[in-house]
């Protein structure tokens, strides 16, 4: 992609006091803007920029910088007239009222860029590889593009200027998952071809001569793109970016807790696993309950899967009724028992005075946790558990869900086959497991809300679909985790200081793209977020763009916060001190990943509709690079405006109102009554 | 029981305001003047919920020659949730509204479908009601006088299968308010009521429209007065002024039904849109074509050339259409829901409903192409041009033309290209249930892809979906004259009869004596009726009420007028003073690069297309739908309102308008301050939507939240609102199954507990 994206935020954005931020760099590529109808509005444009980071730096440059090739040089100007073709916004009539840039604020913070002799916008940091001359990429919509290629330690970056409008491909290295040559034998002798098959459901490819590059690209970038295995340090280590807000602070799990109302009589804040010995991919800080010895934890320890104990993951502000999360219990074949560990539960149980029951629910297939049983591990048994009961949820596992988000990307990329698009949806079986999720978080939920029990949830080893329940449920019950900040939290605490493996899930820097520890649970979190936000589109502080860029930097490898499987290695690799926290890079601009609609639904809890009826492809994230599938024009963008009048409005009467108390007492007071009734509205405004 | 109902009946001409005692009697069973209780049984359970018989309702089971009425015991409930219809009940069905009567003996388990006077060997224990809005509306007889309920379902068969047109009650009806109305008639009102929807019926609606759309080369002809030409045609059609009325006299006769082919609009650029029947005779057929297309090139500023389109052949036929309907109703709302949650998109793929929705669409926007692109006449052409052509014709000009997304232009566009070009309603909907064959539901097909439009532009269209699904909803109430014929003439035809019959004064106007379903204020409150107005299209028209004020903000009106190519300006004047020309996207074409060209072998329409879509819409200019699978959607309002498994509580798009709506009214409120303190100046006056209410009235159903009133939607809003599921749909199969069982294996995901507080 595509100039033509980030250049359309350009002249969206750009007033007459602020420089374009779109020109030098891309969008993330998607599709290839000389390709096809494609999409034209502002969140569809801020959608695909936020794919890369680097194109959201490119506001600083400055527009007269030198040796600028003439088109890069007028882009910001053509824009205006419509001319470029693609993935340009002009609103309706927005180049009209100059307040509409608010509608798209500049991204402010990123970082000088360095422009490179060649164009190539370049983050504090990164650092050109190698640059080879005509090569062609060959674009699955438009054809081939012949133009430059360059590569730096953290992107790809291909412009072409053959054809009327200026062409970029931008691909962040992060983001592949595997190279591969390709035949292009229709181009000739000595060249070659490459497909970057990537982890966000793209493949472009390209073709090149050998005989003009000294350096191999696959070589080259095979190194950047899969540093670790050429023992080279993730980009996030080399990023020198200084944004205003520290998200390292987002999360502090004492804080955290004491908004909950911890500790309280029966749960304590322990910081028994702060050398991480107790267990090693748990976080430091942890809530047990308070009647519990240390020696009795160490033996419970013992009894589940990688010592993940039970231990308290959020608790009902009114039943008290909590979520604790932990791994299997090691029965085994020969059904042992550990008598600390049903006393453990026991515990739970009564901290709850509201109900004598506990619910554990294990994620897993009951034909999988019974098979468990042979690997030593297994699962509670209701007669040695009194007053448990046990439900399976009947998740299928990492690799089912792998395969199921492969076959997907063969339905959405490159092309889509229209007349079968529904039934190879419902093939790849993805809103399936979608429902299966929403539906045991919803149990997990009504378990507590209505219920007012406890609950247990476990998978195998509880960093999987253990994350995903517990998150989902504690999205549904607590209003708090549906803003902007609190989402935060919930990555930060359920996910990332939990220990669900990311570097194993996701791959960052390894090239062994065929380990069968990569899958793509935490996509399949977002997407059932994204899911609930659909259905309750007033409810969430944040927009669909801030769930896109999540997982966009899930992959890039620009950020420190989802790299390594654990707080343990975080801390021993530096990662806060060495690197930048997305949350740094999101609180920094909050106002365009907040959602207009946002009223705060404190205290309801909201339960999604788990009906195939109701769950749909989120298309905007994983079939965004086919230009075919521009994005209908949001609401929220008709929205926006009508605050920004509103605001207008009232300002206007607040002027006259002032106006006329000076002039006439009496008159004054007659208005003052009405309007305060309407500027006292709590309608949340972001303009 | 018959309640005269003389009061209620006044009070709802008036409009708006209605007597205290209408919410009395709603309960009590409110009878028409003229409507006869034909047969009645007591101590009917009607069931609300498939779970369980708790929330059942107890009462009295009613068939009149106009409805079946349910009267429950107890006092119902005020369910605040629910648009409340003036002259429907909430356990109320019409006649016209009965798909299907179904009775059923558990016991014996035997079950039959009743059709006009059939006889019943058993005694039911259940009677189910499928209704053509989609409800399944079941009572049980458990408790029941066995005789009286086997006479009382006789009677609803019967009822639901008229002999003849005359004895739908709206005849009754509309002749007894009449005359009770004619007294309270003052004289010098406008004659139809103050209905601004245009009726097509006089040729000044025709002159307007012709003028509005600039097309100075066409005229009304009126050959065709008292029907003399054609049978199916309206009085008044207009023609291209090179063709005389001897000439069209001539060529009629080669025509389906002596149609004489039918202007529909003109495009700014001087293209028009005329719609034509097939050509009977095909020796003649060429040199008819040849004169007609003479005949239009000539009207054409540019003699631009003619495009016929041959629709037969490139859409679904209206026994496809039918036959996917039923598919897609028996997925959503009959089947059990649990299995028709496996392999969802399966299903509706296969039903086809939504391949049906793009066919059309993607006809329609290659016409688009056609007039807007290419500069080019287009003759949609159709065998009879009574089905496929109403869809296509008026989904062109609602893409094209935004004065057609308005609510009064909207309205205009159904009675020009619907009603008046003789869509067989009767027919179509099948209200004798006479024929199976020829029912197919083309108007909800249109309706479904004015609501995909819709969808993708959300500010594009004054009114909203829930207007639109009220307006489905009339077809079945067969009190308006709107959905009730076949052609204009059989209209007239039986409106004379009616007039005869009911002593109305020779030469009294349809239209007041049997109004359209137009005017709303028959069915709804005012207060309903803001349900109808869409806060993004309201909210932008506000802003431009400010114009000159607030410049920032303004509807995108652009005069396209520079690039517009022939048509002076003077010939685009609107309709109504200073209302604006036709927006125009204009001629995109010639802006454009020549050496622009990305793909290879791309035709020109393929370019027209990427380039539209290249470019930001602009939701009041030239409006062209996505037409890839994944943005033709299910019309879950309309398909999914029943249906009690599928309602989010606290959710659905509701939650997003109620929102809009809320600060659409805070701004109109805002701008009634300022110009309060501004005292009167002339840009304060004129407010954009001409239907609406004055301007000290809220257009808002929400209105501006105050301190008192948190801003958290209300706890009632659900994905069905303003409908309600509860007694609406209950499938008969489903005894006790939780919602829950639907998921894979897994055994309930909601504690009866909240299903407990949910079902209130």
């Amino acid at each position: 992609m595509e100039k033509q994206a980030g250049a359309a935020g350009a002249a969206d954005g750009a007033g007459p006091n602020r420089k374009p931020w779109g020109s030098p760099t891309s969008g993330p590529a998607a599709g290839d803007s000389l390709d096809s109808p494609t999409g034209s509005h502002v969140e569809w444009c801020k959608q695909l920029i936020a794919a890369t980071i680097s194109s959201q730096i490119s506001g600083t440059v400055p527009p007269d910088i030198g040796n600028r090739d003439i088109k890069a040089g007028r882009r910001p100007d053509f824009l205006q007239d419509s001319q470029d073709e693609m993935h340009c916004y002009h609103g309706e009539g927005d180049s009209e009222h100059p307040s509409n840039a608010s509608n798209l604020p500049a991204l402010r913070y990123g970082a000088q860029v360095r422009m490179a002799q060649n164009q190539v916008p370049l983050l504090p940091g990164e650092t050109i590889q190698t640059t080879v001359e005509d090569v062609m990429y060959i674009c699955p919509f438009s054809g081939l593009v012949n133009g430059t290629l360059t590569i730096t330690d953290y992107k790809l970056y291909f412009t072409s200027v053959e054809r009327e409008s200026p062409f970029i491909l931008d691909v962040n290295l992060g983001v592949i998952s595997r190279l591969e040559t390709i035949s292009v034998s229709n181009q000739g002798e000595n060249t070659k071809g490459l497909e970057l098959v990537c982890k966000d459901m793209r493949s472009p490819r390209f073709a090149y001569k050998t005989e003009k590059s000294h350096l191999d690209v696959v070589e080259v970038l095979a190194k950047h793109a899969f540093p670790l295995s050429h023992s080279l340090p993730l980009f996030a280590f080399l990023y020198k970016e200084q944004f205003p807000v520290d998200g390292w602070k987002v999360y502090d799990p004492v804080a955290e807790y004491r908004r909950q109302g911890l500790p309280n009589e029966s749960w304590t804040i322990s910081k028994m696993n702060s050398t991480y010995e107790l267990c090693d991919t748990y976080p430091s800080i942890l809530v047990i309950p308070t009647n519990i010895t240390d020696e009795d934890i160490k033996r419970v320890a013992v009894f589940r899967a990688k010592h993940r104990i039970p231990v308290l993951s959020w608790i009902h502000p009114e039943s008290q009724a909590t979520i604790v999360r932990c791994s299997q219990p090691l029965v085994g074949p020969s059904d042992r028992r550990c008598k600390e560990d049903e006393r453990f539960l026991q515990i739970i149980m009564d901290a709850n005075a509201q109900s004598h029951k506990l619910t554990i629910f294990d994620a897993r297939q009951s034909s999988v946790a019974v098979t468990n049983k042979a690997k030593d591990g297994g699962f509670e048994s209701e007669s040695f558990y009194p007053n448990v009961e046990l439900n399976f949820l009947e998740i299928p596992n990492i690799h089912v869900m792998r395969e199921s988000l492969r076959k997907m990307k063969d339905v959405v990329y490159p092309t889509i086959d229209e007349a079968h698009w529904h039934s190879a949806i419902d093939l790849t079986h993805w809103l399936e497991y979608i429902r299966l999720l929403l539906a045991g978080a919803a149990k997990i939920a009504d378990k507590l809300e209505s219920g007012k029990t406890s609950v247990v949830v476990h998978c195998s080893d509880g960093w999987d679909r253990t994350a995903q329940l517990t998150s989902l449920a504690m999205l549904m019950l607590d209003s708090h985790y549906r803003t902007l900040r609190g989402f935060q939290v919930l990555v930060e605490k359920e996910w990332i200081s939990f220990g669900h493996k990311f570097a194993a899930r996701v791959g960052h820097g390894d090239e062994n793209h065929a380990n069968s520890e990569r899958s793509p649970l935490f996509v399949q979190f977002i997407d059932c977020v994204w899911q609930m936000t659909r259905q309750f589109p007033a409810a969430f502080e944040f927009n669909e763009l801030f769930l896109i860029t999540v997982l966009d930097h899930l992959y890039s490898c620009l950020f420190g916060t989802f790299l390594y499987n654990s707080e343990q290695e975080r801390t021993a690799k530096e990662v806060q001190p060495k690197t930048m926290s997305l949350w740094s890079y999101i609180n920094s601009q909050p106002e365009d990943f907040t959602n207009p609609f946002y009223v705060d639904y404190e205290h309801h809890v909201l339960y999604p509709l788990v009906s195939s009826r109701h769950l749909e492809l989120w298309s905007s994230y994983y079939a965004r690079w086919n230009p075919r599938m521009r994005p209908q024009v949001p609401v929220h963008q008709t929205l926006k405006e009508l605050l920004i009048l509103r605001a207008e409005l009232q300002r206007r009467v607040e002027e006259l109102q002032r106006e006329a108390s000076s002039h006439s007492l009496s008159s004054s007071s007659e208005h003052s009554t009405s309007p305060s009734h309407t500027t006292g509205t709590p309608l949340h405004s972001v303009v | 029981m018959v309640l005269d109902r003389k009061k209620v009946a006044c009070s709802l001409q008036v409009g708006g305001k209605f007597l205290p005692q209408v919410e009395e009697f709603k309960y009590l069973g409110v009878l028409f003047t003229r409507e006869i209780v034909v047969n009645e049984v007591n101590f009917v359970r009607k069931c609300i919920s498939a779970e369980s018989s708790q929330d059942d309702l107890w009462g009295k089971l009613i068939c009149t020659n106009f409805k079946v009425s349910f009267i429950p015991q107890d006092a119902p409930t005020k369910q605040k949730s629910k648009l409340s219809h003036l002259l429907l009940g909430e356990h109320d069905i019409p006649l016209t509204c009965l798909e299907q009567v179904v009775t059923v003996n558990d016991t014996k388990g035997k079950k039959k479908v009743l059709g006009s006077n059939q006889k019943l060997k058993f005694n039911p224990t259940e009677l189910i009601l499928y209704c053509k809005d989609l409800r399944i509306i079941r009572f049980c007889f458990d408790e029941a006088g066995p005789e009286s309920a086997k006479k009382v379902c006789l009677a609803i068969a019967h009822y639901s299968h008229p002999a003849d047109l005359q004895l739908l009650f709206g005849f009754e009806y509309q002749g007894r308010r009449y005359h009770e109305f004619k007294g309270e008639q003052v004289n010098g009102s406008s004659p139809r009521g103050g209905l601004q929807t245009p009726i097509f019926d006089r040729p000044s609606d025709w002159d307007r429209e012709i003028k509005r759309t600039g097309a100075s080369e066409w005229r009304v002809c009126s050959i065709n007065e008292g029907y003399a030409i054609s049978q199916s045609l309206p009085e008044y059609v207009v023609v291209p002024v090179s063709l005389a009325d001897q000439d069209l006299k001539k060529y009629s006769i080669f025509f389906t039904d002596q149609r004489i082919p039918l202007w529909c609009w003109n495009h700014p650029n001087g293209s028009a849109l005329v719609r034509m029947t097939s050509i009977n005779d095909p020796l003649q057929q060429k040199k008819i074509d040849q004169r007609i297309f003479t005949a239009i090139t000539k009207s054409h500023p540019q003699r631009s050339e003619v495009i016929k389109s041959d629709l037969d052949k490139c859409l679904p036929t209206i026994l496809d259409i039918q036959c996917a309907f039923v598919k897609i109703r028996q997925i959503c709302v009959i089947d059990p829901f649990e299995e028709s949650e496996e392999r969802w998109l399966t299903s509706i793929e296969n039903s086809r409903w939504l391949e049906y929705v793009r066919a059309f669409l993607k006809q329609s926007a290659e016409t688009v192409y056609l007039l807007d692109g290419k500069n080019a006449s287009v003759i949609l052409q159709e065998e009879e041009d009574r089905d496929l052509c109403c869809v296509v014709s008026s989904l062109v000009q609602l893409m094209l033309d935004p004065h057609y997304r308005s609510l009064i232009g909207f309205q205009g566009l159904v009675q020009k290209e619907w009603v008046m070009a003789g869509h067989r309603f009767l027919d179509r909907c099948n209200h004798l249930k006479k024929n199976d064959k020829v029912e197919s539901p083309l108007f909800i097909l249109f309706l479904d892809c004015v609501w995909q439009m819709m969808n993708q532009y959300p500010a594009a269209f004054e009114f909203t979906e829930a207007y639109l699904t009220v307006l489905s909803d009339s077809m079945w109430i067969p009190l308006f004259s709107t959905f009730l014929f076949n052609s204009p003439k059989q209209r007239a035809q039986h409106l004379m009869d009616f007039a005869k019959n009911k002593a109305i004064p020779q030469g009294e106007d349809q239209v007041v004596f049997f109004p359209p379903v137009w005017n709303w204020s028959q069915q709804f409150s005012t207060k309903d009726q803001t349900l109808f107005n869409n806060p993004m299209y309201v909210g932008k028209g506000a802003a431009c009420v400010q114009n000159g004020e607030v410049k920032s903000f303004r509807r995108t009106k652009k005069n396209y007028s520079s690039t517009l190519r022939g048509t002076p300006s003077s010939m685009r004047n609107g309709l109504r003073g200073g209302e604006e020309t036709l927006p125009r996207r204009g001629s995109l074409m010639s802006e454009l690069k020549p050496d622009f060209s990305v793909v290879k072998d791309e035709s020109p329409s393929e370019r027209f297309f990427r380039d539209w879509f290249s470019r930001p819409a602009d939701q009041q200019g030239v409006l062209i739908p996505l037409l890839i699978p994944s943005h033709v959607v299910l019309w879950k309002l309309f398909f999914l309102r029943w249906v009690p498994e599928a309602c989010i509580h606290k959710g659905g798009p509701v939650t997003a308008y109620h929102k809009l709506s809320q600060l659409v009214d805070e701004i109109e409120l805002l701008q009634i301050h300022l110009r309060r303190y501004k005292g009167p100046s002339p840009c304060s006056t004129p407010l954009p939507s001409p239907s609406g209410p004055p301007s000290d009235q809220r257009r808002m159903y929400f209105k501006a939240s105050s301190p008192n009133d948190p801003p958290t939607p209300p706890e009632y809003l659900t994905s069905s609102f303003p409908f309600t599921p509860v007694g609406n749909l209950c499938r008969r199969s489903i005894h006790g199954t939780p919602i829950s069982k639907f998921l894979n294996g897994a055994r309930i995901w909601l504690s009866t507990e909240t299903l407990a507080n949910d079902t209130v």
